[in-house]
């Protein structure tokens, strides 16, 4: 549930343009504070109206807590005689927080470690024991109503004695006891829950929650608190200094720790200040107060625009690009409500499901931006950013899915694709468990946004727990929504050692065409990098049908087949630039991958073996230095089935003739020079390609030379 | 806002009609980006200031000393990327500067400086650095001295410091141009050769073609505690190295291309 109005309500309430203009930043975006300044603004827009406090506090924060049983711990303090004390009856109450207790709990959440909440009111983590949830509730007197700059400011408040008196409570001896006493008695279990107090000030009086007691001094105190860590942070106690604010460009007093709703700033580091200084840090990162605040209120839809995938968080912040216009800003709060309020979507399907269903739309989708970073923490304050960019479109992601979308439905995929002989099957086998290789467009965006796209096709690290620099699937995404291509080198020996995992369960063959379908889309996206063209310039299988077919004469001896087949293999080498005849190597490893996948598939058919050749030559077995002599086992055997079938030629022989062919080229262009797993990839895809190129007449039929009579005459 | 500065910064220079221009490349570059201390990213673009320390650096001017011969009234600098700009991410292992790291000698009396304990262990950090980086710099310089001192380091290729790129370790190779003749356009839309300096929304936006922005600091000024930016600038870029149309851009044709100078 949210609390932000609906974008009708946003756009009735700011229709004048004019007047909107002037609450927007009168600069283009250009940094990723302008960013975050932007969706402050925008948040404060939608949501501001609840008074002077409202910019601080941080209702969004515990939306999910709405209507929870035990989502409202309270400590109940009777203020009303001469001594501080708990309620005798019932110190401790479980409530359950709903929409209209937002005010009267006025939460200002504060993203720190081991801090506590701005407000009085503080949100626990998830899931807290009774014994956790007591803490808290104590923290509240000893901690919150206790902290230096809070007792400082109630000092000058005519209600300041409120908090005071809650501090005074807090030293009592055994006060942590009964509190916990008090919590046990009534949470069974755990809970996650928003831990505050309720004062009764009046002895005939009834329990107050913080917003609604009849006195601001709690507010104040909040926003002391929450100004004063704009100042001091980490080893920083006072940070600020006359310099000109790095968002807004005006000269005045700025500060250096405010709270970055990303985390990229924090005072901890110290080698990026003057002198080692914390407190300098007004200098190297200046923002003003205002600023600093506003930037705060973006983390509503900072959190919401992020989602955690491959051991990161991806962030992927729309906006316009160029200074915004006030429909812009209608449209870009119009997308932020949607992605805070619905949140099985990542931020990028949202926008492309709006843009595709809307033409109008066309113009701001040529403007829109989306800022991505993908960040891996490795502790709560220690993270590396990959890939951060500001401008990415929604080009990149969906020209990948709908390259992808295209190679599937081609002839080389698609079985509904013409193909030359209604019984030759397509060149790569599919399967309807195997999404890549079925799958429609919008979802194809949906599992590149969301990892899935390169979790199903990378090697899997050996830690799967812990974010590495190395991964490189988080790279692969952020290519993919970047724009920014990725050596086409490295791709591959992803896939190889992903297969090579998965080869203990049979030969991978589904996990091969996947791969292939998502490396015909990298390079139809323009997303491959490297020195060698034809292993990163794109596939021409965009025809849904084979450009050229033979007129295949029926014959006896089953070479009709061996010419349909011989046609799709003609024609998979030509459209395929890796596969060219200036590239022998890799032509000769598919072709030995190709027939050793074509005998194993006979093996199986026809003899009935567990056992088969690709069993015998597994993808590990393939290196440059062992290739010729493998390939002359291969067609041996070949050769010996060919006998003991009694066929008067070869089988596979339009195979075995373009082995022949290929391989002295090798030595003639000077010996093997090729990546192995490059070669040991397209080994693979041959085989995937071989085990898939069967024919109806293939099937272990008594009749079989009957049927092929039969459909060949039909021809 | 973008245009006007510039147009009133032109009329009131008094500088010189010449610039000097010069490339300046190395293997690697590391401009760290103001809004990150925790994560290491990197501008693609040098910062304005950035090009002042270089010259400066080069010319063996004092820390702190030369941001006013920088300055908006004083100089004037475009930025020109050379072929693409291409990054790539680099885990380095750094000691840690949390104070509890921090080392500080002689352990008593009033002259101690702090720095990080090189005996403790090192932490692992992604730095993004630019792979290859090579820029063209324009340098207009109302100071005929500095102008004259630069011009003879540039020919005699002397560096009073070693020029680096961001982080010293990042060593630069600096090659003198010429000097040429910079000649004044009323703004116009252009295909503009060098970096686009605060006029980011006037560049075309075409579906496919890739523009970068970022927004880095432009001047500096020194007080009694240190320095600090006194504006940041905008800027607009071809990450392939590409010129860029723009709309009504006020330019500047030095050597046969299109420049925006700040």
């Amino acid at each position: 549930m949210s609390l932000l109005p609906t974008p009708y309500e946003f756009e009735k309430q700011y229709e004048d343009d004019e007047e909107l203009a002037t609450e927007l930043p009168d600069r283009p975006i250009t940094s990723l504070r302008d960013l975050q300044y932007l969706y402050g603004r925008l948040y404060t827009l939608a949501t501001a109206g609840g008074g002077e406090y409202a910019s601080y506090l941080t209702p969004e924060k515990s939306t999910d807590l709405f209507d929870e049983p035990e989502s409202l711990a309270v400590l109940r303090v009777d203020l009303s005689g001469d001594e501080p004390r708990l309620d005798p009856e019932q110190p401790v109450q479980f409530r359950t927080y709903t929409r209209d207790l937002v005010e009267p709990v006025a939460h200002s959440w504060f993203n720190a470690a081991r801090g506590f909440d701005h407000s009085i009111t503080h949100r626990t983590g998830k899931g807290k024991d009774p014994e956790k949830i007591a803490e808290y509730l104590t923290e509240r007197l000893t901690a919150w109503a206790a902290d230096d700059v809070i007792q400082e400011t109630v000092t000058d408040h005519e209600d300041g004695w409120i908090v005071e008196a809650l501090a005074e409570l807090g030293e009592q001896e055994d006060i942590d006891d009964r509190i916990q006493g008090a919590v046990e008695e009534r949470l069974e279990g755990s809970t996650t829950a928003l831990t505050t107090v309720a004062v009764k000030l009046e002895p005939d009086g009834e329990y107050r929650l913080p917003g609604a007691c009849g006195s601001d001094v709690f507010n104040v105190a909040m926003r002391a608190r929450k100004r004063s860590k704009l100042v001091s942070k980490g080893e920083a106690t006072n940070s600020a200094g006359q310099a000109t604010d790095l968002v807004t460009g005006s000269r005045g007093r700025t500060v250096g720790t405010a709270e970055d709703p990303l985390n990229y700033f924090l005072g901890k580091q110290l080698e990026k200040f003057p002198g080692f200084d914390p407190n300098e840090a007004w200098r190297t990162h200046p923002i003003s107060e205002d600023v600093a605040v506003t930037l705060m209120n973006a983390s509503t839809f900072v959190d919401a625009c992020s989602y955690y995938t491959l051991e990161s968080n991806v962030y992927y912040l729309p906006y316009f690009f160029g200074r915004i216009t006030p429909e812009e800003a209608r449209e870009l709060y119009r997308m932020l409500h949607d992605v805070v309020v619905e949140d099985d979507l990542t931020p990028v399907e949202k926008v492309y499901k709006a843009y595709n269903r809307d033409e109008i739309h066309e113009e701001l989708a040529t403007r829109m931006r989306f800022y991505v970073a993908a960040v891996l923490k490795h502790q709560m304050k220690r993270f590396d950013v990959f890939g951060d960019t500001l401008d990415c479109t929604l080009f990149h992601p969906v020209g990948l899915a709908s390259a992808h979308d295209a190679v599937t439905n081609s002839w080389v995929f698609d079985a509904d694709a013409t193909l030359p002989h209604s019984d030759v099957r397509p060149a790569m086998p599919t399967h309807e468990n195997w999404e890549m290789l079925v799958a429609d467009e919008e979802y194809l965006l949906g599992s590149i946004t969301n990892g899935w796209y390169f979790r199903t096709t990378f090697a899997e690290p050996d830690d799967d727990q812990t974010a590495s620099a190395d991964d490189f699937r988080i790279q692969a995404l952020v290519a993919a929504l970047s724009g920014d291509p990725i050596p086409a080198s490295t791709v591959l020996e992803e896939y190889v050692e992903r297969l090579l995992d998965d080869e203990g369960e049979g030969f991978p063959t589904f996990r091969v065409a996947t791969q292939y379908a998502q490396l015909c889309a990298l390079a139809e996206a323009g997303l491959l990098d490297g020195e060698d063209e034809s292993l990163t310039k794109a596939t021409t299988y965009t025809d849904q049908s084979m450009t050229h077919t033979t007129d295949t004469r029926a014959r006896a001896d089953g070479g009709s087949d061996r010419e349909k087949r011989e046609a799709k293999l003609e024609l998979f080498l030509e459209e395929t630039p890796a596969l060219s005849s200036e590239n022998p190597e890799r032509r000769g490893g598919f072709l030995l991958g190709v027939l050793v996948g074509q005998v194993t598939g006979y093996q199986q058919v026809s003899e009935g073996r567990s056992t088969t050749l690709v069993d015998q030559y597994p993808i590990k077995a393939i290196t440059d230095t062992k290739v010729k002599r493998l390939t002359s086992d291969v067609i041996d055997k070949d050769v010996i089935y060919s006998r003991d079938k009694g066929l008067p030629s070869t089988m596979y022989g339009e195979v075995v003739d373009r082995i022949v062919e290929t391989l002295p080229k090798v030595d003639a262009d000077g010996g093997w020079s090729i990546d192995t797993s490059e070669l040991r990839y397209y080994y693979a895809l041959g085989v995937a390609y071989g085990m898939n190129n069967w024919t109806t007449s293939d099937e272990p039929t008594e009749d079989n030379e009957a049927t092929e009579s039969a459909e060949a005459t039909d021809d | 806002m973008s245009r006007q500065s510039l147009a009133s910064r032109d009329s009131n220079l008094g500088l010189p009609e010449t610039c000097l221009s010069f490339e300046i490349r190395g293997p690697w570059a590391h401009f760290r980006r103001v809004e990150g201390n925790i994560v290491k990213q990197t501008y693609r673009i040098p910062p304005r200031t950035t090009v002042a320390g270089i010259v400066a650096a080069m010319l063996g001017l004092e820390r702190d000393g030369y941001y006013d011969a920088f300055g908006p009234g004083s100089s004037r600098v475009a930025i020109e990327p050379v072929g693409e700009l291409r990054t790539m991410n680099v885990p380095q292992n750094t000691l840690s500067t949390a104070n509890e790291h921090l080392k500080t000698v002689p352990s008593r009396g009033h002259t101690r400086i702090s720095m990080p304990d090189p005996t403790e262990l090192r932490q692992q950090h992604n730095y993004e650095l630019i792979v290859d980086p090579a820029y063209r710099i324009d340098l207009q310089l109302a100071d005929d001295d500095l102008f004259e001192r630069f011009r003879d380091r540039l020919e005699s290729g002397t560096s009073y410091y070693p020029p680096s790129l961001g982080l010293s370790e990042h060593l630069a190779e600096v090659e003198f141009l010429g000097s040429f003749d910079v000649q004044e356009h009323d703004p116009e839309t252009v295909r503009v050769d060098s970096a686009v300096v605060n006029a980011t929304d006037s560049i075309e936006v075409e579906p496919e073609k890739r523009v970068r922005v970022e927004r880095a600091p432009g001047y500096m000024a020194a007080d009694e505690g240190g320095r600090t930016t006194t504006d940041f600038l905008s800027v607009g870029y071809s990450p392939a190295g590409e010129s860029l149309l723009v709309a009504d851009a006020a330019t500047a044709h030095v050597d046969g291309r299109r420049v925006m100078f700040s």
